[in-house]
């Protein structure tokens, strides 16, 4: 991996001290950004001042040639002049196809990718094969993590085997670890059961993750219905899919009190449900993909299968609509919904081909692109969406860079460019609709759990 | 596209073609069994001067008939395709004595394309054939019955014929340069 | 020449492509008058029929259509199921390749199948039928067969009347009509229809009565029964009220205006006993075998165009 400049390995990397010198350091929320030197000592932030003393300057060697990096072994310096030190962020939605699928991901792979995209905290779903419906999986998954020094969360599934009939044990499940229960991929078409889920959910007082589809509208679908679903005589699959079972479970979730959150929302329709529930004091959150974001159905024109997605991409008002509430606070998070396949899933005709795209690598230069640079997102709210919402919506503590933690921050060029290519990717697949794209911003460094998890050279 | 030599005129043409009409029926003996049949597009006007002259001359009413040879051609993927012709022939050709009409006789393939059309409609007693300029150069062998006039040409140059129907005047010219309509119809 | 190689979408044809082909399909409707109906214009081509869903009529005509023009045909049929259990559809293209072919005639359940095959083999290919979404040769005999019997199209009242939704042989053919200039109106039924009329740009009605007198071409479709995985029309005889072609209908229709249906025609559903064994005048505006003849000539007109360009 080393041609391709990562270093995750840190047997390739091992420091006592790591100096990021000229860092401007930007954090979600109207806080001030800073301008400092940070020390790190043993992983832990030591000090933020500026003209941070390094010694002796002769001492340190140039790593791969980079003049931006010096180490003499157990000392590190990155100069991150010119770039920005930012929280690091959580994907609250991603498929790691571990166990069952490892050809596509599996957790080391995911990790890696993760780290690429500046993620250091990952919510993993349950349907894996067999799915993740018991404590043994749970418990599988935190340790294979733990293993990688890599935060992932795992989500249980909701029902056995994710067949929306009988509940999981979400008590044991709660205990060992599971993070919050989800039968994402998948719906409860029962409305009863689903009052029941919620029920048992509020008893635990766990987090329901819910991907909404009615499959009497969805059925046999390839694309959203609409324009170009008539003009391409594709099987369309009506917002009215989504839009029925959003307001289904916000009514069953005033009802219960349950916490529940939408995963990629898609269409207009229901971001208006979910700004009523909101406003109604309903338990609810909801989060956007970047590809809901960067595009709309118009891009299966030439029958791309790399933009076949569940929920579908839905037309260009839809599209304008997830911006605006995001802008408007209607949308809390972004989540990537990374669905790694293996390259026959998608070389083949959109009808054969596997719903799903990659989304961890490309998540901050996406979303970045589309948010910041062409729709004129403060940076700092931008931030909030990937580093602090999804950590809130999971209950967890977001990361803080100040003296005293642990070092969990990415270090993010905002001008680069880049033309996305097949080379830039790190997961095991390859299914991802932005290759061929040009993005800006790029991340340069992932601190990890005090360590260095990715950086480029 | 420089104009050579002007060859015939319109007095020219049509003493060509009552000649011509007056060998037709010395040869056949009248003109009981014959049919007229043009090869697309100017072998088209030329048969219906033919067959009013042998109307004038012996008072019978022959069939004429349209023939398109597009289909037939051996070179069709190599050029670029003149509109394809109407093919018109509403009578039967079996056991007729047909007269195959064209105005420039070149390479021979035209007339090979013309008569495996032919053979398509049917089993003729005989097909005779009328060409209003021989200009050598034959890559078949294949000859005609009846010859306008043999105007001996290089390749590079090209023979222009003209009809009122189809061109508004008579005249047949040679043309420089092998690039001149006669040669890309051929 | 064709401005296209390919003829997968009927909306990629440029009218004077259409008009090229039109004019094509006169000659070779001359040579099918012919005793011999063959000429050997194509001779030394190869074309393969790739047919992966059952078809009779529209693989008969093809096959027809090529061996008229002299080109060998090969017949390749693989159901959509068995595709799917084993033999991926890159597998079958990259087999094709190897065959050394010049021209696909593809039919397959998946619109985007042509458009792969074409990416992955570079192949001239013609649409014979994808899924929900066109048969655009199809809608070129039907337009030949318009043409035949008005001469002109500008300003003809067209009206497609039935299942539209499940329907091919509709989407082809409003977007043919409505760029050569007819009027097109669509008569059918919520379920039947399909949600996004915007794209094709033509009038709605519900009852065939709206349009019975006025329309100059009725083109009645196939109730696709196979296509409909849930039956949402109540029944067949609310279909025969507002839908249907019977006799009292068919005599109420103009002077001059004619009845075409791609066939098979289901008798008693969208098309009455009566009408198809009418005789006479009323005979005469019935155009469904012509347009089975047509579609050989159309066929042939577009084979020999696609080869014989470029």
């Amino acid at each position: 991996m080393d041609d391709k400049g990562f270093l995750y390995n840190e047997k390739h990397l091992e420091f006592k001290n790591l100096v990021i010198k000229n860092a401007r350091i930007i954090c979600p929320g109207p806080i001030p950004e800073i301008q400092a030197d940070i020390e790190i000592e043993n992983g832990i932030i030591k000090s933020m001042v500026s003209d941070l003393p390094i010694g002796d300057i002769a001492q340190y060697s140039p790593i791969h040639g980079n003049e931006k990096i010096k180490t003499n072994n157990r000392r590190v310096l990155i100069d991150a002049k010119g770039m920005v030190v930012c929280p690091s962020f959580m994907d609250m939605h991603v498929h790691l196809r571990e166990p069952g699928n490892e050809d596509e991901e599996d957790i080391e792979s995911g990790i890696t990718a993760a780290l690429h995209g500046g993620i250091t905290s990952i919510c993993c779903m349950p349907n894996t094969k067999p799915p993740v419906d018991n404590q043994y999986l749970v418990k599988y998954i935190l340790q294979a993590s733990v293993k990688k020094g890599f935060k992932v969360y795992p989500v249980a599934a909701m029902t056995k085997k994710l067949e929306g009939a009988e509940l999981t044990e979400f008590g044991l499940l709660k205990e060992c670890g599971a993070a919050a229960f989800s039968d994402d991929g998948f719906c409860v078409q029962d409305a009863k059961l689903m009052y029941e889920i919620m029920r048992y959910a509020k008893q635990f007082d766990v987090l329901l993750i819910l991907h909404e589809e009615d499959y009497n509208f969805s059925k046999s679908g390839i694309m959203h219905e609409g324009y170009f679903s008539a003009k391409l005589g594709l099987e369309g699959i009506s917002s009215l899919s989504e839009t029925v079972m959003v307001a289904r479970d916000i009514m069953l979730a005033k009802k219960t009190k349950a916490r529940i959150h939408f995963t990629h929302v898609s269409s207009m329709d229901c971001l208006e449900l979910i700004r009523m529930a909101k406003e109604d004091g309903v338990s609810v959150t909801c989060d956007v993909t970047p590809h809901h974001l960067c595009f709309d159905d118009e891009c299966l024109e030439h029958y791309g299968t790399n933009f076949k997605v569940n929920p579908p991409l839905r037309s260009k008002e839809d599209r304008e609509a997830l911006a605006e509430a995001l802008n408007s606070g209607v949308i809390d998070a972004i989540a990537s919904d990374h669905a790694p396949h293996i390259e026959y899933e998608k070389n083949t005709t959109l009808k054969e081909a596997a719903f799903g795209v990659t989304g961890m690598e490309t998540l901050f230069a996406a979303t970045y692109s589309e948010l910041v640079i062409n729709r004129k997102f403060s940076f700092q709210k931008y931030l909030s969406f990937l580093a602090q919402a999804p950590y809130k919506i999971l209950g967890l503590k977001s990361p803080e860079i100040k003296p005293g933690n642990t070092a969990e921050f990415v270090i993010l060029d905002l001008k680069k460019e880049n033309l996305i290519s097949r080379d830039f990717f790190f997961s095991k697949s390859l299914n991802s609709p932005f290759i061929g794209q040009k993005l800006t911003g790029e991340v340069m460094c992932t601190i990890n759990n005090g360590k260095i998890g990715y950086l480029k050279i | 596209m420089i104009q050579k030599a002007f060859i015939l005129n319109d007095a020219d043409i049509e003493r060509i073609l009552k000649r011509i009409s007056h060998e037709i029926l010395e040869r056949n003996r009248g003109s009981k069994n014959l049919c007229f049949i043009g090869i697309q597009k100017r072998g088209v006007p030329l048969a219906q001067r033919i067959a009013k002259n042998i109307r004038a001359l012996e008072g019978i009413e022959a069939d004429i008939g349209k023939l398109d040879i597009t289909f037939y051609r051996d070179d069709y993927a190599k050029r670029v395709k003149p509109k394809v012709g109407v093919t018109d022939i509403s009578f039967g050709i079996d056991e007729r004595d047909i007269i195959l009409v064209d105005d420039v006789l070149f390479t021979g393939r035209t007339i090979r394309a013309a008569l495996d059309a032919l053979i398509d409609f049917g089993r003729p007693k005989s097909i005779q054939l009328v060409v209003l300029i021989d200009r050598g150069h034959r890559e078949l062998p294949i000859r005609a019955d009846y010859v306008g006039k043999n105007i001996p040409t290089a390749l590079s140059e090209s023979i222009e014929v003209c009809l009122s129907e189809t061109d508004g005047q008579d005249s047949v010219s040679i043309l420089e340069s092998g690039k001149g309509r006669g040669q890309q119809l051929l | 020449m064709l401005s296209v190689k390919n003829v997968i979408d009927i909306a990629d044809l440029s009218v004077d492509d259409i008009n090229l082909i039109l004019e094509n399909a006169d000659t070779f409707n001359e040579v099918l008058e012919r005793d011999l109906k063959k000429v050997p214009a194509l001779r030394g081509k190869t074309i393969l029929n790739l047919f992966f869903e059952s078809s009779t009529r529209t693989r008969i005509s093809f096959e027809l259509a090529a061996k008229r023009l002299n080109a060998d045909l090969i017949n390749f049929t693989a159901s959509s199921s068995s595709m799917k259990k084993g033999e991926s559809i890159i597998d079958t293209i990259k087999t094709i390749q190897s065959m050394i072919v010049d021209l696909l005639i593809v039919r397959h359940s998946d619109s985007g199948v042509m458009d792969f095959i074409s990416r992955n083999t570079g192949l001239p290919i013609i649409n014979a039928g994808d899924g929900k979404h066109q048969h655009p040769t199809q809608a070129l005999l039907d337009l030949y067969t318009i043409k035949k019997a008005f001469g002109d199209f500008k300003g003809l009242k067209v009206s497609i009347v039935g299942d539209i939704i499940n329907s091919r042989v509709a989407r082809s053919d409003m977007l043919l009509f409505k760029k050569m200039g007819m009027d097109v109106t669509l008569v059918s039924s919520s379920m039947l229809l399909p949600e996004n009329l915007d794209y094709f740009g033509v009038n709605v009605r519900n009852n065939i009565d709206d349009i019975i007198e006025t329309a100059d071409v009725i083109y009645m479709l196939r109730m696709q029964l196979e296509r409909q995985e849930r039956k949402y029309y109540p029944s067949i005889n609310e279909y025969n009220r507002f839908l249907s072609l019977d006799f009292k209908r068919l005599q109420s229709m103009k002077e001059g205006a004619i009845v075409m249906h791609p066939g098979p025609v289901n008798r008693g559903t969208e098309i009455s006993e009566a009408v198809m064994n009418s005789e006479d005048t009323m005979k005469q505006k019935i155009k469904i075998n012509e347009q089975v003849r047509n579609g050989v000539a159309a066929r042939m007109a577009l084979i020999y165009l696609i080869l014989t360009t470029g």
